[in-house]
C-alpha cells in the first residue's frame, strides 16, 4: 500500500511528497522491517532493488507469489532525498545538506530536517532496518554489509543476506548524525548495504542482492516462506580495525587494473597513476597485503593522498563464528 | 610577518593547494599567549576572509612601527578550504564535502578528513585561544555574533564580551557540533569563539569593520597586544535559547522581507510577506512574535514551509 507520509508545498512548483509502501500480515505484527533507499539523489541501485522488491511484495500479498506469505510488517521507503533524486544529484543544490547528516530531524525545521525526522518517526517501531546505498562519492564498493553494532541478531542477519563480506563501522564524529547510529540507539537491528558506484545503475549487481533482501525478510521473520532456507555460512566478518586504505603519494589520472570484491595477494597490482599532460606514470599501486578490495575508486581524477583503494585485511577477521 | 605552509597536497592538474599561516611573532621568546584567527573554512563564506585582511594588514603595520606592540604570538589563517574557496562554494567541490563536519576521530581516510584534521592539529599545537570566523548560509543574513555551547559559556563569555558583537548566543549542545572545529577545539580546552556574521558570497563593510574592532580590543585585553590607543567597543546582548523567538514560515512561496535587519521591533510589527508568485496572493504576512532586536533575517526568499525566517533577540536579556 502506498501511503504519503509527508508533504510540503514547494515554493513555485509541484508539492513534495515522501512515501511509504507497506505490507503487514495482522494489525500487531511481531516483526517490522523497514528498507530505505535514496539517502542520496546519486544512489540509483537502491531505488531499483526498492522498486523491484515492491512489485514482489504485491505479488506476495495478492497470492501470486505463492512460496511466500507475509508473517510480519515491511515498509519500503523508496526515495528520502526526494529534491537530489530529482535533480539527479548526491547533495540538493538549495541547502548542500547531506540527508544522512540530519537525523535525528526537526518536525517544524527546514525540508531535510523534516524528512529526516518523518523517516525515523516512521521507523520507530521496526524492529530490524536496512538502508541500500552505493559507494561513496568517487568510488565503487563490492556488495557488502555494514553494521555499527555487531551483535549477534545484527551479525545473522546480515548473513541471511548471503553476501561474502559483512564489516563493522567504527563510530566517529559524522557517523552521529546517520539514520543507521539513530536506529542503532533505538535497538533497532540494522544495517547498509552498500553496492556498486553513483550515478550507475548495475542492474546485474541488484539482481543478486534482491534474492539476498527476499531471504532476509524471511529470516527476520517478515516473510515465511514455504522453500528452504538458505543462510549462507561462509561468510568473512572484518571488524572496524581491519580497513588497510591504500592512498596516493601524488596526483594525476588514475586507472584501476582491478575489480572491487576481487581477492588481492600481497604485491597484486591495482591500477597505476599517470601525469595528466605527459601521460608518464607517475606510481604505481599494489595490495601491501592479503585482503578482499570492498572499496576502488572509479573517478579517474586523483588528488595526492587521496584513498585509491579500501582492503579489508585477514589479519583481524574471520570466518562467521557460529 | 613569516609565513608557513601547514598542509598541502598536490593537484592533478599542477601546483600544490595549501593551508598558509601567517605568523606576527611575539617581541620576547616566550610569548605570553597565541591567538589563532581561521576563515574560510565554508568557501562560500567570505565576511571572514575580509576581516583576516583586515587583521593581517593591520599587524604588518604595526609590527614595522610599534614591535614591541606584540606581547603574545598571532597566527592567522585566512583561507583554511582553498578549492572551495576559489570555487566560492561552501563544500569541497572536487568531493561535495563539508570541511566543518570532517573534524575530530574516525571520519576516515578521506583527502578533506586529513586536511581537516591537519588544520585541527596545527591549531591545538598552537594556539591559546582561536577565533573561527563564519558568515551565514545563502539563506540567511545574520548581525554579527558569537555562538557559544552551553558547557563551554563559562570560559568563553568573557573573552566574548570583548569583541565588538551585537549579541552573544549560549545555546544547548547538539550532535551536528561534534565534527566541527570550534567543538573540538573547546573540548581540548582552547577557548574557541565562533563568530557568525552577515551571509555568505557577501563582504558587508560595517559588520566586517565592527568584528575587527572587537578583535582588537580583544588582543588588547588578553595582553597579546598592547595597544596605545585600543578602539572603543559596545558591551554585546547575551541570550540563552529562552532569550530567542525563531519566527518561522507557515506557507512555501517567496518571502519579502519589509525591515532592515538589526532594527528593535515591537510585538505585531511587519517584517515582511509571503507571496504566491504564480497566483498574485500574499499568502501569509510575518509580524515580530516578540519585543526585541532583529538579529537574523531571510535574505534568499525562495521558502519552503518550515524555513527559519527572522530571529529576535528578546528585549529582556541580560548583559554579560
Amino acid at each position: 500500500m502506498k501511503e504519503t507520509i509527508l508533504s510540503i508545498p514547494s515554493p513555485l512548483g509541484p508539492t513534495v511528497t515522501l512515501c511509504k509502501n507497506s505490507w503487514q500480515a495482522s494489525a500487531t505484527p511481531d516483526v517490522t522491517l523497514s528498507i530505505v533507499s535514496g539517502m542520496h539523489g546519486d544512489q540509483l541501485n537502491g531505488l531499483y532493488l526498492n522498486s523491484r522488491l515492491t512489485r514482489f511484495l504485491n505479488d506476495v500479498a495478492e497470492g501470486r507469489e505463492t512460496d511466500f506469505k507475509l508473517k510480519g510488517k515491511i515498509q519500503v521507503f523508496p526515495v528520502v532525498n526526494l529534491h537530489a533524486v530529482q535533480s539527479g544529484t548526491r547533495l540538493w543544490s538549495f541547502d548542500d545538506l547531506d540527508l544522512d547528516l540530519a537525523f535525528p530531524g526537526n518536525e517544524k525545521g527546514e525540508v531535510a530536517e523534516q524528512i529526516a525526522q518523518c523517516i525515523l518517526t516512521h521507523t520507530a517501531d521496526s524492529t530490524h532496518g536496512v538502508i541500500l546505498g552505493t559507494g561513496d562519492h568517487l568510488y565503487e564498493d563490492a556488495p557488502h554489509a555494514k553494521m555499527l553494532h555487531a551483535d549477534r541478531t545484527t551479525r545473522k542477519m546480515a548473513q541471511s543476506l548471503g553476501l561474502d563480506i559483512v564489516r563493522e563501522l567504527a563510530e566517529s564524529s559524522t557517523a552521529k548524525l546517520n539514520l543507521l547510529h539513530h536506529w542503532g540507539e533505538s535497538s533497532i537491528s540494522s544495517l547498509m548495504v552498500s553496492v556498486g558506484k553513483p550515478q550507475t545503475l548495475d542492474r546485474t549487481l541488484c539482481d543478486s542482492l534482491f534474492d539476498g533482501l527476499v531471504n532476509l525478510m524471511v529470516h527476520t521473520e517478515a516473510l515465511s516462506t514455504s522453500a528452504n532456507k538458505n543462510d549462507k555460512t561462509d561468510v568473512h566478518f572484518f571488524r572496524a580495525n581491519g580497513n588497510y586504505c591504500v592512498l596516493s603519494t601524488q596526483a594525476g589520472l588514475f586507472t584501476s587494473e582491478v575489480k572491487a570484491g576481487s581477492f588481492l595477494k600481497e604485491g597484486d597490482k591495482l591500477g597505476e597513476l599517470r601525469d595528466i599532460y605527459s601521460g608518464n606514470t607517475l606510481e604505481e599501486y599494489v595490495a601491501p597485503q592479503d585482503g578482499y578490495l570492498v572499496t576502488l575508486r572509479h573517478h579517474p581524477v586523483l588528488y595526492e593522498k587521496e584513498p585509491v583503494a579500501i582492503l579489508l585485511t585477514e589479519k583481524k577477521s574471520g570466518f562467521w563464528p557460529f | 610577518m613569516k609565513t608557513y605552509t601547514i598542509a598541502s597536497y598536490q593537484s592533478p592538474l599542477g601546483g600544490p593547494v595549501e593551508i598558509i599561516k601567517q605568523t606576527f611573532t611575539a617581541v620576547k621568546d616566550k610569548p605570553v599567549k597565541r591567538i589563532a584567527f581561521v576563515s574560510g573554512l565554508h568557501g562560500d563564506e567570505l565576511e571572514g576572509v575580509f576581516i583576516c585582511h583586515r587583521l593581517t594588514e593591520y599587524l604588518r603595520q604595526l609590527k614595522e612601527t610599534h614591535s614591541q606592540a606584540f606581547l603574545g604570538e598571532v597566527n592567522v589563517y585566512p583561507a583554511v578550504n582553498p578549492q572551495a574557496l576559489g570555487a566560492a562554494s561552501r563544500l569541497w567541490p572536487f568531493f561535495s564535502v563539508d570541511m566543518n563536519r570532517q573534524m575530530g576521530n574516525g571520519n576516515g581516510a578521506s583527502l578533506a578528513a586529513g586536511f581537516s584534521n591537519a588544520l585541527l592539529d596545527d591549531l591545538k599545537s598552537s594556539s591559546d585561544i582561536v577565533v573561527d570566523f563564519h558568515a551565514s548560509n545563502l539563506h540567511l543574513k545574520e548581525l554579527p555574533q558569537i555562538r557559544i555551547i552551553e558547557e563551554f559559556g563559562k570560559k568563553l563569555i568573557p573573552l566574548a564580551s570583548l569583541c565588538n558583537t551585537d549579541l552573544i548566543w549560549v545555546h544547548p549542545t547538539a550532535p551536528v557540533f561534534e565534527a566541527t572545529l570550534g567543538y573540538n577545539l573547546n573540548r581540548a580546552k582552547i577557548p574557541t569563539l565562533v563568530v557568525e556574521t552577515g551571509i555568505c558570497l557577501r563582504i558587508h563593510p560595517d559588520f566586517c569593520d565592527q568584528v575587527f574592532k572587537g578583535m582588537l580590543n580583544l588582543l588588547h585585553n588578553t595582553g597579546i597586544l598592547n595597544l596605545p590607543d585600543p578602539p572603543e567597543v559596545k558591551p554585546p546582548l547575551l541570550v540563552n535559547p529562552r532569550q530567542v523567538a525563531l519566527i518561522q514560515a507557515e506557507h512555501s512561496g517567496l518571502f519579502v522581507s519589509s525591515i532592515p535587519l538589526g532594527s528593535w521591533v515591537k510585538k505585531g510589527e511587519k517584517l515582511g510577506d509571503i507571496v504566491d508568485a504564480v497566483n498574485g496572493t500574499v499568502m501569509e504576512t510575518i509580524v515580530s512574535t516578540a519585543d526585541g532586536l532583529l538579529f537574523t533575517l531571510r535574505e534568499q526568499p525562495v521558502i519552503y514551509q518550515g524555513a527559519p525566517l527572522a530571529r529576535i533577540a528578546l528585549k529582556e536579556t541580560t548583559q554579560p
